[in-house]
């Protein structure tokens, strides 16, 4: 790596909304691209509102997925396992797959398939549990909101210079470091 | 600020609103945090080691112990015998069950509707139906006969190729508390995840490996809010079918029976609103214990909030006594003689009193006491009248098991049921629930604080002509 | 892997097992009572415990009276057991399928190791003839040396009931099929109706039309108890004849 193409890392806390909007806008107008900006906040800050692009999310097509292996186990348990004894089990005058209860069966496992994955989709999507170093500081829990900024080292100056015109209590270089 | 003085002729002034309600009253994230911050970590003083050793000492005999003995000795140490083959073991069970609903209740469907109460209380009654669900379990699992082989119930595959029989209800209970006890304990860690970086972020030595490790490296970016917040939204719709489900399974236990008092279509619907009648009691109960043993929590925790709760108790109670009339007048008309004679026994036996007191406890106390807006906002009454509820529903449920099980269609075996075991490894479970809580609430956040902030930030004074309202705006 | 057309429901089957129990010749002696336990292993729950609603006999004689002392009248003594129903409700409730429905002898089985407990049979059960082993009851010398080498001795924790005498049952099909035949009508008998002198309870197959036992329970004024449950059960009882 060169000295020119370097890559800093700027971590810039806002206090408020209107600022950190105008602080994206402003980045994306000095040269710096959307995928190189990250917003970490204290507080769920939508996208629409600082004007960022939508967030893409697995965990509704995770869940789905969930819930289609739910309704398999359900079916299975409903519809096959009756049919794996070595010799038929007759009770009352049932018949081996009862209606009812399999729906309700059907329902439980389907509803814990979704919920499972759901949670196991937000560990996904998110790379949860994730002890690495990381680039954060412990002032965003406070409500703030940051911006990280990954820009050329050349830039940085000009960066600089434009978040702290627009109120940004600090701009600092972020090594990532064990929360 | 200028023109306050002219306000204080109208009837409702910003320092009124501001005193009144938590959303109006902000303080900056960073002191809010700290006071909840300060409510866990505050040294323990010895009222709290008292409180500890006690239920220790009482689960440790009421439930450790008695329970040993009765897996040694068999049940013949608890009080069931035939025909009261379930006995307070089931009564508890279908409590605790109950107690259970009202997390669900305040945290889905108030968060799916977007009731702005909900905010400061969610955590703590989502705890209350994790603990709860726990002796639930506890109470279920120990009324069996051979609770070793307790496994044999899960589906598994196994070398005898059995696998649990589908048309028992009591399997269809199985797979609905499982369901509910994993699902609703992960919707009460999702929302915790940010506060307990927060938590991280403001503490030392073990507490901050121990927060280290549950905040699994939350930081707040723009993806992980995305994910929680899609995923939160899929729990609070998805979760509701899942608390009906349990409740009207677990009122199946007693409908799908062949057995006069038992057997009424109307029990689903009739036992989930009993359920979020002691439910919604048990959680005001709770969240005035926490206000007052606390620090800070009168801050989060104010009389709108039991206002609030105090007006969901007086609808719940009303359609309570809306289902138990139904479900009585249906068997009364009926006239099958079994079930006369059985209901001349609720009201006219030897445990008559019980009766008529779930009736006192269940409609005449929050009726009488609940209409009232200042007594609803003021805590030590609210919570009282949720005490009491929580008394008139257990009344109902030993109604229904084992008063109810007194009498069959077999006259010869009608006996009295006079509980044994089952009384110390009741209030074993109760003391558990309570021990649980306890030391709960030194290690997790109570306040979810993230969504206190978020609140606060959706929330203003509005001018309509002279009058000041409340106004939101809907941020998610 | 069973396929369904393989299995008869039980409600298609005519009972083969069957009872037939006249109220009017019983004398309430509980002969019937102390043979059964003899047979099936049945413990001994003591007399604090049985006072409690605890007794685990699989068959019970029920005595009743109509109006106050000095002015009563007795009832028939009712001998109660179970009643093998076709559509029994206590099966499809238990968790484990520890009791099922036999579809070759049309018999309500209980297997005592699948047991796990919930007591949720004994509460579906109309008739309330299930005993539960509350405990592990102790049996007093010599007790100990007459067990019945073909019944399960139970434990803490299980239910169990009327078996019909199955071990019997099979006792005498073994020999009759080892010898080519069927078995004959009176052959053997359970240990119930062994006991009875005065011969209250018939057993036999019901579905034989030669037999003692459907030919009383084809006189007429035979009443099947709880009928209008459709438990279809196979224990008819005459009373007033």
């Amino acid at each position: 790596m060169t000295e020119e193409n370097k890559v800093v890392d700027l971590l810039a806390v806002f206090s408020d909304l209107e600022p950190s909007a105008d602080a994206v806008e402003q980045l994306r107008a000095l040269g710096v691209r959307d995928e190189c900006m990250n917003v970490i906040s204290g507080v769920p800050v939508t996208e629409a509102m600082l004007g960022r692009p939508a967030q893409w999310t697995n965990v509704p097509r995770i869940a789905m997925g969930g819930a289609i292996l739910g309704f398999a186990a359900g079916a299975f348990l409903a519809f096959g396992s009756p049919y794996q004894y070595p010799f038929p089990i007759q009770v009352n005058t049932h018949s081996f797959t009862p209606g009812p209860p399999s729906v309700v069966v059907l329902f439980e496992l389907t509803m814990l398939g979704m919920l499972l994955s759901t949670f196991l989709g937000v560990f996904l999507d998110s790379f949860f549990p994730n002890y690495r170093p990381m680039k954060y500081v412990p002032e965003i829990s406070d409500g703030k909101i940051a911006i990280l900024v990954e820009c050329s080292h050349v830039d940085e100056k000009k960066v600089t210079d434009a978040l702290k015109k627009l109120g940004a209590e600090s701009i600092a270089h972020v090594e990532a470091q064990h929360l | 600020m200028a023109d306050h003085k002219h306000d204080a002729g109208h009837a409702h002034s910003e320092e009124h609103f501001r005193e009144k309600h938590l959303m109006l009253d902000p303080l900056p994230r960073g002191v809010m945090n700290d006071m909840v911050m300060e409510s866990m970590t505050g040294k323990p003083t010895w009222k709290f080691w008292t409180v500890v050793i006690v239920l220790s000492a009482i689960v440790a005999y009421g439930l450790v112990y008695t329970w040993a003995k009765m897996i040694a000795e068999g049940l013949g140490i608890a009080g069931v015998n035939r025909p009261s083959y379930w006995g307070i073991f089931l009564v508890n069970t279908v409590f605790w069950i109950g107690i259970s609903h009202a997390g669900t209740f305040i945290s889905a469907i108030l968060r799916v509707f977007k009731a702005e109460f909900r905010r400061p209380f969610t955590r703590a009654a989502e705890l209350m139906t994790t603990f709860g669900l726990v002796q639930a379990g506890f109470s279920v699992f120990m009324h069996m006969g051979r609770v070793w082989l307790s496994y044999w119930l899960f589906p598994y595959p196994n070398q005898r190729m059995l696998w649990p029989n589908l048309h028992s209800p009591l399997t269809w209970d199985l797979l609905a508390i499982t369901t509910y006890l994993l699902s609703s304990t992960m919707y009460l860690f999702l929302p915790l995840i940010p506060d307990v970086a927060m938590a991280r972020d403001r503490s030392t030595g073990w507490r901050k490996s121990l927060y280290k490790v549950l905040a699994l490296g939350f930081r707040g970016t723009e993806g992980e809010w995305a994910h929680l917040r899609n995923a939160m939204n899929i729990f609070a719709f998805a979760i509701i079918p899942v608390m009906f489900s349990v409740h009207t399974i677990v009122s199946w236990d007693f409908a799908a029976a062949t057995r006069p008092g038992w057997n009424s279509t109307i029990f689903g619907p009739y036992f989930i609103v009993g359920a979020l009648h002691s439910g919604m009691g048990a959680a005001v109960v709770v969240l005035a214990v926490i206000r007052s043993n606390m620090k800070h929590m009168d801050y989060f925790i104010r009389g709108e909030h039991f206002d609030a709760i105090g007006k969901l108790m007086l609808i719940i109670s009303m359609a309570w006594a809306y289902f138990f009339f139904n479900d009585y007048m249906v068997q009364w008309y009926g006239g099958d003689k079994w079930t006369h004679q059985l209901l001349h026994f609720h009201e006219a036996g030897p445990l008559g009193w019980m009766w008529f007191g779930m009736l006192f406890c269940n409609i005449v106390v929050p009726w009488a006491i609940l209409w009232n807006a200042k007594w609803r906002a003021t805590p030590w009454l609210v919570s009282t009248v949720g005490l009491i509820i929580n008394v008139g529903m257990w009344f109902e449920r030993y109604i229904i098991v084992p008063i109810s099980l007194t009498i069959n269609r077999m006259p010869f075996t009608w006996r009295m049921y006079n509980p044994g075991a089952e009384i110390p490894l009741g209030i074993g479970t109760l003391a558990l629930f309570i021990l649980l809580y306890v030391l709960a609430s030194k290690v997790i956040p109570l306040i979810p604080v993230w969504e206190v902030q978020e609140g606060q930030m959706a929330h203003e004074l509005k001018k309509f002509g002279r009058e000041t309202v409340v106004s939101v705006s809907e941020l998610e | 892997m069973i396929r369904p057309e393989e299995i008869k429901m039980s409600a298609e089957e005519t009972g083969k097992w069957g009872m037939v129990i006249n109220q009017d010749i019983c004398t309430g002696c509980q002969a019937c009572v102390a043979a059964c336990a003899m047979e099936n292993n049945v413990t001994f729950v003591g007399e604090e415990d049985s006072g409690y609603g605890r007794s685990m006999h699989w068959i019970r004689i029920e005595r009743f009276w109509e109006g106050e002392y000095p002015e009563v009248k007795m009832t028939p003594n009712q001998p109660m057991l179970c009643q093998q129903c076709g559509s029994a409700p206590c099966e499809p409730v238990c968790p484990a399928f520890a009791t099922v429905h036999s579809t070759a002898e049309s018999l309500n089985l209980q297997v005592y190791n699948r047991c796990v407990g919930t007591r949720y049979c004994a509460n579906n059960c109309p008739y309330q003839v299930r005993s539960f082993n509350w405990r592990d009851y102790e049996r007093p010398e010599p007790l100990p040396n007459q067990f019945n080498p073909d019944v399960t001795v139970r434990r803490r924790g299980v239910m169990e009931k009327c078996t019909f005498c199955i071990q019997r049952i099979h006792k005498a099909q073994d020999k009759a099929k080892s010898e080519g035949r069927e078995v004959a009508d009176g052959e053997f008998t359970t240990a119930c109706a062994q006991a009875c002198p005065a011969n209250a309870i018939v057993f036999g197959r019901v579905d034989n039309p030669q037999s003692l036992v459907s030919q009383l329970a084809h006189k007429g004024h035979g009443v099947k108890h709880l009928e209008e449950l459709g438990t279809l059960p196979n224990v008819t009882y005459f009373k007033g004849g």
